[in-house]
């Protein structure tokens, strides 16, 4: 799956099951910030799509690869 | 000392869990330290990482009246309560309107919106799904006529239960209070914790390793009684009830505060309300879920509140033995905490090592967390916490002596703020424009819809919004809109001294049956985490706390209907007899495709729009939430508030017939209205007008009808009687506070007129448009399946 489609695709998600605006949703837009606000709640959601959807398992990761939909494509692409 | 009229004491106790089906064989286990977790066999555990569970092994529960009308969470507490009411030597009440019934609950009939979906969808199991048949059922079972309502604040709605008994019995509204909670174990709070990734796979581990909970399930019953009625019948007297306190986070909708704020307010508050100090506390059996984030702020909570005043204090959770048995922990733990005090023995927090004690030595210095077995000590009051989803804490004193709770004095109360979402519209102003213009119902299933234009001009942000399901949607709409509309901002200096009661009938049940689905067609390891929260019945009002940030007391009731009104009720009572200042009441129902789906099914939806008083068979189907604003009027004049009417008086009666009906209960409809005119001080002579909960559907507007007859004589035929909906359709609990809107509406003048129906002594209706101007004391009725009726009185 080429890296736009990942990334379209995990858009989606995040408009579809957790109620993000996509108009102001960017590929590099931070997820944990103040426009956002995904909290812990949200990222075990991001876990299991990822886990479900990639077949990559984003558990037990530390914060880092959740910062954007372009930090956790590069992850889903690194560890496919 | 406390005076005679506001000593509450416990009279009877109840209970059935994993470690026993009755309280002497559960103590006897618990002194035993046994623990009744096990591997689940009532629920799939395929793929899971989880399969531990703390059931109920009892083959008795459907030895009660109409098993197959009873959802297994009103089976578990049927019979703690028949244990409870033996061991308070307690028969069948006859309908008495001083016997109360208040359960609380986190996922009610759930077990019963499983077998809804996968057999057959078949319209007997829709009675027994929503909480609000808990109480109902029990009340049916003993005859209880007073107010019977569940308390749906989740894990903390146990304790909540009782705190609310003592406020009535207080309040003189009770002398008898048959109060706990109940829930069983089921597919959809274990799939829930799941996707939390809340539950140990290894068993709970609460102050210790705290990598999650382990899920119960039962039912605990505490018979709560007036210290008076009690010396009275010579009943035998467990200990006092001392004062309570609930508080809300404003944080976070699952996750408590780290630094335990909130919950130290609710101890604070339950130490203040008894009048003893902190070093009269024995021991706390503390919520202790196993959860770190629940674990470590309440070590945090506690340091700061004992500190120096109370530095060894004995700590404990039981849930190592009965599991988190959610809206039933609080009431377990309750009967624990008093076998604890009466037989001066502190239960232990279980499986602990040598290591592992040394690691909480750590973290809770001298505090003495009490482990593996039990220990004596000389105990003279216990105090007992649970907090919950939403955000809510709750804390309450058990004691050996009557402490030294005060008594209130009734204070003047106003309404100074609407807030509504209906179907036509989400605003105060678009229910006045659809008033002029007569608006009507458009078809026979009418929903609100919120917008982001809503959002946007609320000043509401999309982090915020973007995870409100429907239900927390219309309830923030109209909570933030009532306090705007009472320009009120809450702020970090009077953020305690307010405080939201949310109504509703049905609660998160939508939600509960969107999960069910989810983890029928996936799998219970594939629950949402995102979507769980909003199955807990409290969620609504806990993120309309967390938008407002509102850190007083925070209830969520529910017993259909009449929770609108009841809503309005508490929170006069709450005012007079708390430190809030100000409380939100609010009305709040739903109507998704679902709710809509089992209305039809019970054949008790029209098929086309009618209007009130129109013989049908059915009513159309509404939703919407409708918050009132209510002050204390010296609170509301010194920061210059725009004042609606007062609130004078609240009143409840009730008539048991089965939950789902309520044919035959009428005149308890009576009871409730002439309660509410006491209350006032007033007579039926002296009502203008009254806003009724009439909806097109024969059986229930017959009610009203004769009622008023009966209540208010020759003079029914000239009394304008408001219908809300003709408008809006049956919004169960949103209806009922929109009746309460209106009846305040009138009373400033701001809404001009409205058509009113007029009852001819023949029985004929006919209507014709009134002015507001000659109110000035108009009367608001509410009824609920099952046979509950509330009555509320506004003036100028």
């Amino acid at each position: 799956m080429a890296n736009e489609e990942v990334k379209s695709k995990l858009k989606a998600f995040f408009m579809s099951d957790l109620g993000v605006d996509g108009d102001v949703l960017n590929y590099d837009t931070p997820l944990f910030g103040e426009e956002i606000g995904l909290d812990s709640v949200d990222s075990l959601e991001i876990i299991s799509f990822v886990d479900s959807n990639f077949g990559v398992s984003m558990t037990g990761v530390g914060k880092e690869p959740f910062q954007s939909i372009d930090t956790i494509a590069d992850f889903i692409e690194s560890h496919k | 000392m406390t005076s005679n009229d506001c000593r509450c004491v416990v009279t009877g106790l109840g209970v059935i869990c994993a470690v026993g089906n009755n309280v002497e064989e559960t103590w006897s286990n618990a002194l035993n330290s046994v623990s009744g977790i096990h591997k689940t066999t009532s629920v799939d555990t395929k793929n899971c990482y989880a399969d531990l569970a703390a059931e109920v092994n009892c083959d008795s529960l459907d030895e009660i009246d109409s098993p197959e009308e009873k959802d297994r969470a009103s089976k578990l507490c049927i019979k703690a309560a028949n244990e409870a009411l033996k061991d308070a030597n307690l028969e069948n009440f006859n309908d008495d309107q001083r016997v109360a019934v208040i359960i609380g609950s986190c996922v009610g009939g759930v077990l019963s919106v499983e077998h809804y979906h996968q057999n057959g969808r078949n319209a007997n199991d829709i009675p027994k799904m929503p909480i609000a048949s808990i109480a109902s059922q029990v009340a049916e079972t003993c005859g209880a006529g007073g107010i019977v309502t569940n308390v749906a604040n989740a894990c903390a709605a146990g304790t909540i239960s009782i705190a609310l008994a003592c406020d009535l019995i207080r309040s003189g509204r009770a002398d008898v209070v048959i109060a706990g909670g109940a829930d069983s174990f089921a597919s959809v709070p274990y799939s829930g914790f799941l996707s939390l990734h809340a539950l140990d796979e290894n068993g709970c581990s609460p102050f210790n390793h705290c990598n999650g909970i382990t899920l119960g399930e039962g039912a605990g019953i505490v018979v709560v009684e007036s210290y008076e009625h009690a010396q009275k019948r010579g009943a035998k007297q467990y200990c006092e009830v001392l004062g309570s306190g609930v508080t809300s986070d404003a944080h976070h909708i699952t996750a408590p505060r780290e630094d335990g704020l909130c919950l130290t307010e609710a101890m604070n508050r339950a130490v203040n309300n008894s009048g003893i100090k902190k070093s009269d506390i024995g021991y706390l059996n503390a919520h202790g879920t196993g959860t770190g984030k629940n674990d470590n702020a309440e070590i945090n909570a506690f340091g700061k509140f004992f500190a120096e005043e109370n530095p060894t204090i004995s700590v404990s959770s039981t849930k190592v033995m009965t599991g988190h048995c959610l809206g039933a922990a609080g009431a377990i733990e309750a009967v624990f905490s008093i076998k604890a005090l009466t037989t001066n023995t502190v239960l232990p927090t279980l499986h602990y090592t040598a290591e592992d004690s040394e690691a909480l030595k750590a973290k809770v210095g001298q505090m003495d967390f009490v482990q593996n077995t039990p220990k004596a000590k000389e105990l003279n009051c216990v105090m007992s916490n649970n907090v919950a989803f939403g955000g809510t804490n709750a804390s309450i004193i058990f004691s050996k002596q009557p402490g030294e709770v005060v008594k209130h004095e009734a204070k003047n109360l106003v309404v100074t703020g609407i807030g509504i979402v209906s179907p036509l519209g989400n605003s105060k102003q678009a229910y006045l424009d659809a008033v002029k213009n007569d608006a009507k119902p458009a078809s026979a299933s009418v929903q609100s819809t919120i917008t982001n234009d809503d959002y946007k001009e609320l000043g509401i942000k999309m982090a915020f919004y973007r995870k409100l399901d429907n239900l927390g949607q219309l309830q923030t709409v109209s909570g933030v809109r009532a306090l705007q509309d009472a320009n009120f901002t809450v702020t970090e200096d009077n953020a305690k001294e307010v405080g939201i009661i949310v109504g509703t009938s049905e609660g998160g049940l939508g939600s509960t049956y969107d999960f069910e689905e989810l983890i029928a067609e996936q799998g219970n390891a594939n629950g949402s985490a995102f979507k769980f929260p909003h199955t807990v019945y409290n969620a609504a009002g806990g993120y309309l706390s967390i938008c407002s940030g509102i850190k007083g007391y925070g209830v969520t009731i529910t017993t259909g209907p009449v929770s609108g009104l009841d809503s309005i009720g508490y929170s006069m009572s709450v005012i007079n007899n708390g430190p809030e200042k100000a409380m939100m009441a609010t009305g709040t129902d739903e109507n998704l495709p679902i709710i809509t789906e089992f209305a039809q099914k019970l054949n008790v939806a029209a098929d086309k729009v009618v209007a009130p008083f129109d013989n049908a068979d059915g009513f159309v189907v509404g939703d919407g939430s409708v918050s009132l604003m209510i002050e204390e009027e010296g609170y509301a004049k010194s920061r210059g508030a725009k004042v609606y009417c007062r609130a004078l008086g609240y009143g409840n009666g009730r008539k048991n017939v089965k939950f789902g009906k309520v044919s035959g209960s009428g005149e308890a409809l009576d009871f409730a209205i002439n309660d509410a005119l006491k209350d006032a001080g007033l007579t039926a002579a002296d009502i203008d007008a009254v806003c009724g909960f009439a909806d097109g559907f024969k059986t229930i507007d017959n009610i009203e009808k004769e009622s008023l007859a009966r209540v208010f004589g020759d003079r029914l035929a000239a009394l304008p009687v408001f219908e809300v909906k003709e408008r809006v359709g049956e919004g169960r609990a949103a209806s009922a506070t929109l009746a309460a809107a209106e009846a305040a509406l009138l009373l400033s003048g701001e809404m001009e007129s409205d058509s009113a129906y007029f009852m001819a002594n023949d029985g004929s209706v006919s209507k014709k448009n009134v002015a507001a101007a000659g109110l000035n004391k108009v009367l608001v009725i509410a009824f609920a399946a099952g046979g509950s009726y509330s009555a509320v009185v506004f003036g100028k």
